[in-house]
């Protein structure tokens, strides 16, 4: 099986940013970054440490407002957005970062049922969506331990279960390989190509490029607040090796299909 | 608005929240309790001072005393002018028959003096109780020099220097207790805010989490806005239970101290309640704001 192109008129932008700048400190944390995400895409974000990939993902999810330009996030538009809409926001997106942030307190299946009941979806609903969210990332046998009894790894996938709970146009990934040795890296990597097959954009933030270069996927080059390179991808989607896996596509495949062709501000309201 | 599986999730929230912080809601509680109860004791302090205060400034009378003789429709008339007054609450006739039986009555055994007085020496009077809240001691003198000219007024007394005493040592006391009482107030609120800010700082990892994965500030806030009132509620309790048990040990050399009425203790629970709740939204308000 091959990697398929992107169809004509299939693709849409579901993320822009347009001449965005931001100020931190006195110095210019992001200056005049421009691009687009299209649905399914599957970008990395590299750049060395303080080059403002951290900066720009906020910016992203809104958890700051750019001094200039602007954010569109599906209907979201960063210039007009109201505090009270941003938590409508956050449930069309899916965001993990370096550190996991799991409630520690909760095991993994509240963990990730708290994304969806934010939402408001229904107890029933959840449970049912639960089992093949949690088979999906590979920790159904362990829904009842606690973040503290699990391993990194582990950690980051119920961060990522969490994080696609709601079936996001979008995900955004803040180094999520960072606090991982390799081997462990490498299977989160395929799970987010994984989650990426499904239709689910996914923007990942890394300071690795000998990591990033080997997949081929599309890089945007951050350095000093600008993009110096933005490596445009001929092919959409997944990683070739887990794409010859026919079975493991499958299964992906079905995991996010829900957020094909929608947009994420969509009807279903969450 | 929220539907009603928000509703319950809020719920369940708060009832989690209220679960893994026992044990700091129980120190939470005994620190406002305390606090409370230095704020109950002092209204109760207040409270009983200014009854027995009350009564005090009833006991201060301006006396006049009637002429000897003096026909019924004089002194119908001077009852009539003193009750015009403003400051002048009630007015009692004395007759001087009666002021000898008290005064027979005050002298006990030696009562027997009186016998070799013969007639009553004692003269009828008038008894003339001002109004709580008239300043003492001006209107007392008014009376005392308007009277004094009167047709059939003998004399005016009052107790002028006790009477100027006492309304110092009224206003002293009020003016500390003010003092006092904003001072014991503004800890307790003190002592409050930072024990609903210690709480969030507790759970400000899950608060940034929940914000995170798309919670309104509505589902964040409803827990510790809830948690907040019941801590005001125990603590309330706390407080007047540790009260009820200093009064009935205070109650042993203070017989006639007052406690709280009914109503009084379940509007000092509500209000804490309130006081609680409010403290929270207050400071998870300002938390999310950030
Ligand atoms: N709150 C802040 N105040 C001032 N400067 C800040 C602040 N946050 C970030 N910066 C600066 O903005 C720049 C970009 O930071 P950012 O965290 O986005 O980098 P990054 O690419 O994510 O780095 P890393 O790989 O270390 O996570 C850095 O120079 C940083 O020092
Ligand atoms: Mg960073």
């Amino acid at each position: 099986m091959l990697v398929y192109e992107i169809m004509p008129g299939e693709k849409r932008i579901i993320a822009g940013v347009y001449h965005l700048s931001k100020v931190l400190g006195r110095h210019f944390a992001l200056q005049d970054i421009n691009f687009q995400l299209a649905n399914g895409e599957f970008v990395f974000l590299v750049g060395p440490s303080g080059a403002g990939k951290s900066t720009l993902l906020r910016m992203m999810y809104m958890d700051d407002i750019p001094d200039s330009g602007q954010v569109i996030m599906g209907a979201h538009v960063s210039t007009m957005m109201k505090r009270r809409n941003i938590p409508r926001l956050r449930r069309r997106i899916g965001i993990v970062f370096q550190d996991f942030r799991l409630i520690e307190d909760r095991n993994v299946f509240e963990n990730v049922a708290l994304a969806m009941k934010v939402a408001g979806i229904g107890i029933t609903e959840i449970k049912h969506e639960m089992t093949n969210i949690l088979t999906r990332v590979g920790l159904y046998h362990k829904r009842y331990e606690f973040p503290g009894a699990l391993s990194g790894g582990e950690q980051q996938r119920v961060a990522i279960a969490r994080a696609v709970a709601n079936k996001p146009a979008v995900l955004l990934a803040d180094e999520p390989t960072g606090n991982l040795d390799p081997m462990v890296t490498r299977g989160i990597l395929e799970l987010l190509f994984k989650i990426n097959s499904g239709g689910t954009a996914v923007l990942m933030a890394t300071h690795d490029v000998e990591l990033v270069k080997s997949f081929g996927q599309r890089i945007i080059y951050l350095q000093d607040g600008k993009i110096v390179k933005d490596k445009e991808m001929l092919f959409r989607g997944n990683l070739r090796e887990s794409i010859s896996n026919s079975r493991v596509d499958h299964r992906a495949k079905k995991f996010t299909e829900h957020s094909i062709g929608e947009d994420y501000d969509g009807k279903r309201g969450r | 608005m929220a539907g009603i599986n928000e509703a319950k999730y809020m719920l369940g929230e708060s009832v989690r929240m209220l679960k893994s912080g026992k044990v700091s809601n129980l120190i939470s509680v005994i620190i406002m309790g305390f606090s409370l109860l230095v704020l109950v004791i002092y209204i109760l302090v207040t409270l009983n001072v200014s009854i027995i205060i009350e009564k005090g400034m009833e006991e201060m009378c301006v006396y006049v005393y009637l002429e000897d003789g003096v026909n019924n429709s004089i002194t119908e008339d001077i009852r009539e002018k003193l009750l015009e007054i403003e400051s002048v609450r009630r007015v009692v006739f004395v007759s001087k028959d009666k002021a000898l039986e008290k005064f027979r009555e005050q002298l006990g055994k030696n009562s027997d003096i009186l016998e070799e007085l013969g007639a009553n020496p004692l003269p009828d009077a008038f008894r003339i109780q001002m109004k709580p809240e008239s300043n003492a001691s001006v209107a007392m003198e008014k009376i005392a020099q308007a009277a004094t000219g009167w047709k059939g007024v003998d004399d005016v007394r009052y107790g002028k220097k006790w009477v100027e005493k006492g309304e110092k040592l009224v206003k002293g006391f009020y003016m500390t207790g003010l003092a006092l009482g904003l001072i014991v107030f503004l800890s307790v609120i003190f002592v409050i805010s930072n024990t609903v800010r210690l709480s969030i700082l507790s759970r400000r990892e899950s608060v940034e989490i929940m914000k995170l994965v798309g919670a309104t500030n509505m589902y964040i806030q409803v827990p510790f806005i809830i948690e907040g009132a019941i801590q005001g509620i125990v603590s309330s309790l706390l407080a007047m239970a540790l009260l009820w048990g200093v009064c009935s040990f205070a109650g042993r050399y203070l017989p006639g101290l007052g406690f709280f009425r009914f109503e009084g203790v379940i509007g000092f629970i509500i209000l804490c309640a309130f006081l609680g709740s409010i403290g929270s939204f207050v400071a998870i308000r300002k938390f999310l704001k950030r």
